[in-house]
């Protein structure tokens, strides 16, 4: 542990004043620009909702036109759950991770800095689109082919797909520094099964980051290759299929409701049993269910496809799986219920939208499984009956959630507490206007309104409870404007907080508020899940009753972060494989695998590129035996390896090209194109990265420097190779045809 | 042929299959001895019986994919966990030497469950195993023997050999991703994942019943297999997980003066 102390770089951006919040590396610093900057973000989404409520006021309403309502949604959506939602939650979990493992700061600092920026520019640059020809107008999920050139002929869904990348990426690497960090920098005692339970969800929520995001990334890439190359993917008039663009996105889209709930779930499991002044009930089983609803939310897309036409068996099959994901969820709803009972409750702003959330994710959840069963889907699905259920559980419940966390955490962030009274006022217009706005969307839904419409006839009581839906946005806006206010001034002039002012028992609560530059002078000692209470009442202390033991396994830092990063990689690359498999089957005109590609030729430079594999490790042995002669001489080879590589593929393409085969040929070259073009970028990645690794290496010291990068980079270039074998098998030598 | 005609008369009581079993049961019983564990063994056994002889097994031969699938999930992953947890503990085992199983080995028996999914599933081999009883033997047995091999690091019988839980949760996901990505394959891709179901030769007569009565064309029957092989296989892996999770939970929770929840788990597998 103390290594990583010395290592992490003192925060010199501390010394500037306001630029020096520009290019600070302090995870405190990086968690509240997340936050200031989400919240701006859910200001402007407040007023695109704003805009929707106004326009849907009164039946045959003309507030906005039809392509402005349809952009206006399209923001709203994608607004609130990439600018929003996710980032709010790794804000909070970059500023309060390393405090509640006594850590100095995350990981990767300078990764997390690079995580920041790449949110608030890929906001920009979604936000660029509206001065650049337009707004994205196909919903927040873009389906197929409404998305395509010939039916969204702005820039819009370009901008979306490029912000979407930029943003990617920063949340990849957030979660692979959470992962990193959880790893390898908890305090001495701090086992695993001790980490307080917000850290706990967090951690494999990353996991489930790292899992769904390359789902994205490959639809989106696959879009954008259509919309920007001419190619077919997803229009089903030149071969391609409108359904896959579901598949593969619903594949991202369902984990990545349950990444913006568990975040949220922690949250709450932090605050119920601080003003309940109990330890949570049933610790084991709260982690463990997170465990398994992260497993089961990858086994249950297609229950946004129930109308699709996937046939009684794919329906039935998701139907059951759908269902039984609601049996982790109230294992916690009953273990947070449990945890209050008995309980010596304080009624506390944060205790109060906490105890909301609950009631709120219930009834989210319920209509939630309703949806599970696929003859109610077909009568409901895109009807107001889902956007009433979503902004249930996402708004009711991770919102909520979040409220919780900012009244809880505030006083640790800022040194000052936000005002009690100020706070009932924000959550009552929040109950109100929230339940107002959102309860009645069921009943518009089962009436058959159906979502996304810029306006609807004048049917009974269609109009009246529109209206009433209305009224209750902009309660809800009023409570959003009561909390800016309250944190206003609560900056200014609010009572000042003590290190723990809410008798709280994790780590974050042993420093002052807000923590130093370094977060502790002193880390208390750890023997149980609650330190704090441990330490203040050591005749009863948690590990008298109930030991927590248990030894860990120890991780690498760097190796976790790669790891990480090549499991991500690894489900992009699957996606692509599936996407060419699917492509490829059947009978089509035009090029094909065998009538276009030499597998004989590919093959050599195959062998070429497996032999830098074994060249490197040979390099690595050599490295690691001090003989960095030859340490640098196998290196060389390895690079050189990989350039006949990279050339052989080139001199491939070259030869397509000459046969008037280009990625809008046919969706053999499509495919082939994306799938051979992506492993090429990952091999002119990595031989980039070899390059600088032997550039340092030719230093006077620099063979001995590069050591901890070296194995890291072996294993990338491992990774690469394995795929390529993936590759090449199922492309040129066609074993799964 | 009815339903309930086929039901009743489709059993074919293998004489190999029935004399496997009780040659088990005899070694079992006069090397390990009968105790509450043995119910996991007879468990195991009734279900590779079952799925062997019953019209299941009537079905899987030439008949119905989907048929075939459910026979090999369960050999692969039901039979042989039931097996070797049926063996933890007892005294012989413990006689045995055992040292802590190396990453290599670990990567073979985790290659061993995935490309016993895979190799069978490459159209050619597929096929052949359906037509041809000897390699359908073959293929039986292996499924067995791969299926032990995958499961020994997780339930090893010697604790010693078991990996840590947190690496038996990494191992039981990552098989579980691959057993999925199959099962998407094989649900989705146009027909012939298995040729020799396309067109079966009716040796029992009861294929009106198949596709008429049950209503069961060849696309439906590879999408069930697909799904078989996707959901409900994922569902083991997953039990496993959980169980894995309780087993890291309750190692490290003791209270004083109970039974340690670790020396209870231990009795139990």
């Amino acid at each position: 542990m103390s290594e990583s102390i010395a290592k992490v770089p003192h925060d010199e951006s501390l010394e500037h004043g306001l630029l020096g919040w520009v290019g600070t590396i302090d995870h405190k610093r990086i968690g509240i620009l997340y936050l200031v900057t989400t919240l701006g973000f859910f200001l402007i989404g407040g007023v695109e909702a704003l805009l929707i409520r106004i326009q849907l006021a009164r039946p045959e309403n003309n507030f906005l036109s039809p392509e402005v309502y349809n952009q206006i949604f399209t923001m709203h959506g994608t607004t609130m759950i990439f600018l929003v939602v996710m980032p709010a939650l790794i804000g909070f979990a970059n500023y309060f991770i390393p405090l509640m493992i006594g850590a100095r700061d995350m990981a990767f600092p300078r990764l997390n800095a690079m995580s920041y920026w790449l949110l608030l520019f890929g906001g920009l640059l979604l936000h660029f689109s509206l001065v650049a020809g337009g707004a994205p107008s196909a919903g927040w999920f873009t389906y197929a082919p409404l998305s395509e050139t010939p039916f969204s002929s702005t820039k819009g869904t370009d901008y979306w797909v490029l912000a979407l990348l930029v943003m990617g990426v920063g949340s990849v690497a957030s979660a692979i520094n959470i992962i990193a960090t959880v790893l390898t920098l908890r305090a001495p005692g701090l086992t695993i099964r001790r980490l307080p339970l917000f850290v706990w969800m967090v951690f494999v929520n990353s996991i489930l980051i790292i899992l769904a995001m390359p789902a994205l990334n490959a639809s989106i890439v696959m879009l954008l290759i259509d919309r920007q190359l001419d190619a077919h993917f997803f229009l089903p008039a030149n071969g391609g299929s409108a359904l896959i663009w579901q598949h593969f996105f619903w594949t991202f889209g369902h984990p990545e409701v349950y990444i913006m709930a568990l975040p949220a779930f922690g949250m709450i499991s932090e605050v119920i049993p601080v003003f309940s002044r109990k330890p949570i009930f049933g610790y084991e089983f709260v982690a463990a269910s997170t465990v398994a609803i992260s497993i089961l939310s990858f086994g249950v897309w297609a229950h946004h496809m129930f109308a699709v036409g996937l046939g009684y068996q794919g329906n039935l099959f998701f139907a059951a799986s759908s269902m039984l994901i609601a049996i982790p969820t109230g294992v916690k709803i009953f273990n947070w219920i449990a945890t209050m009972w008995g309980g010596s409750i304080r009624f506390t702003t944060a205790m109060l939208f906490a105890m909301a959330f609950l009631v709120e994710f219930v009834i989210g959840g319920l209509s939630g499984v309703m949806f599970a069963v696929a003859p109610i889907d077909w009568a409901l699905t895109d009807s107001y009956f889902v956007v009433a259920h979503f902004h249930y559980v996402l708004f009711g419940g991770t919102l909520f959630a979040m409220m919780a966390g900012t009244y809880y955490w505030f006083p640790k962030m800022s040194g000052r507490m936000l005002s009690e009274k100020w706070g009932r006022v924000q959550f009552l217009l929040l109950l109100v206007g929230f339940n107002m706005t959102f309860f009645v969307q069921h009943f518009l839904g089962m009436m058959g309104m159906p979502r996304r419409v810029f306006t609807y006839p004048d049917l009974p009581y269609w109009g009246a409870l529109n209206m009433i839906s209305t009224v209750g946005a902009f309660i809800m806006g009023a409570g959003m404007l009561v909390l800016v206010g309250n944190i206003v001034m609560s900056l200014l002039r609010g009572e000042r907080a003590g290190d723990n002012p809410w008798n709280a028992w994790t780590l974050e609560w042993a420093t002052t508020s807000p923590p130093p530059e370094h977060n502790f002078d002193r880390v208390p000692p750890v023997q149980g899940r609650r330190p704090l209470w441990d330490l203040a009442n050591p005749d009863k202390a948690d590990w008298k009753f109930k030991k927590v033991e248990g030894g860990d396994p120890s991780f690498g830092k760097n190796r976790t972060c790669m790891f990480s990063f090549l499991v991500s990689e690894a489900v992009f690359f699957i996606m692509l494989i599936l996407s060419y498999l699917y492509f490829n089957s059947g009978k089509f005109g035009g090029p094909t695998a065998s009538s276009s590609l030499d597998a004989f030729k590919t093959g050599i430079y195959t062998i070429c590129l497996l032999a830098s594999s074994f060249t490197i490790w040979l390099a690595e042995k050599y490295h690691h035996r001090k003989q960095f002669a030859a340490f640098r001489g196998w290196l060389v080879v390895t690079i050189l390896l990989g350039v006949v590589f990279m050339a052989g593929q080139g001199a491939e393409y070259v030869g397509l090209f000459d046969r008037g085969i280009t990625v809008s040929t046919n969706l053999f070259a499509t495919s082939f194109f994306t799938l051979t073009g992506f492993h090429g970028l990952h091999v002119c990645v990595g031989l980039v990265a070899l390059a600088i690794l032997l550039g340092l290496a030719m230093a006077r010291d620099g063979a001995k420097m590069i050591a901890p990068a070296l194995g890291t980079i072996g294993l990338y270039w491992h990774f690469v190779d394995v795929v390529w074998i993936v590759v090449f098998s199922v492309v040129y030598l066609k074993i799964l045809s | 042929m009815t339903t309930h005609q086929f039901l009743t008369s489709a059993w074919e009581a293998n004489p190999l299959v029935i004399a496997l079993c009780v040659v088990v049961l005899v070694i079992y019983g006069w090397r390990i001895r009968f105790s509450a564990r043995s119910g996991f063994l007879i468990a195991g056994l009734v279900l590779s019986a079952l799925v062997l002889v019953s019209p299941v097994d009537a079905l899987a031969n030439g008949y119905l994919f989907s048929a075939h699938m459910l026979q090999h999930l369960v050999l692969l992953l039901v039979v042989p966990p039931l097996i070797l947890l049926s063996l933890g503990g007892s005294s012989v085992v413990k006689r045995l030497a055992g040292r802590a199983i190396s990453p290599m080995a670990i990567l073979t028996c985790w290659l061993a469950g995935l490309g016993a999914m895979w190799i069978w599933h490459v159209p050619s081999l597929c096929s052949a195993a359906t037509q041809s009883p000897a390699i359908h033997r073959v293929q039986y047995v292996s499924l067995l023997a791969m299926g032990t091999m995958f499961w020994w690091p997780i339930l090893a019988p010697r604790r010693e050999q078991r990996i840590s839980p947190f690496a038996g949760i990494a191992y039981l996901f990552s098989a579980c991703l691959g057993c999925t990505v199959l099962g998407i394959i094989l649900t989705f891709a146009p027909l012939g994942a298995c040729p020799a179901y396309l067109s079966p030769s009716d040796r029992l007569g009861i294929l009106a019943l198949i596709r008429d009565g049950w209503g069961f064309t060849p696309e439906k029957d590879q999408q069930l297999g697909g799904l078989l092989m996707w959901v409900p296989a994922c569902m083991v892996y997953l039990a496993g997980i959980i169980s894995q999770l309780v087993r890291w939970y309750g190692e490290s929770a003791e209270e004083p003066g109970e039974v340690p929840i670790r020396v209870l788990l231990e009795r139990m597998s």
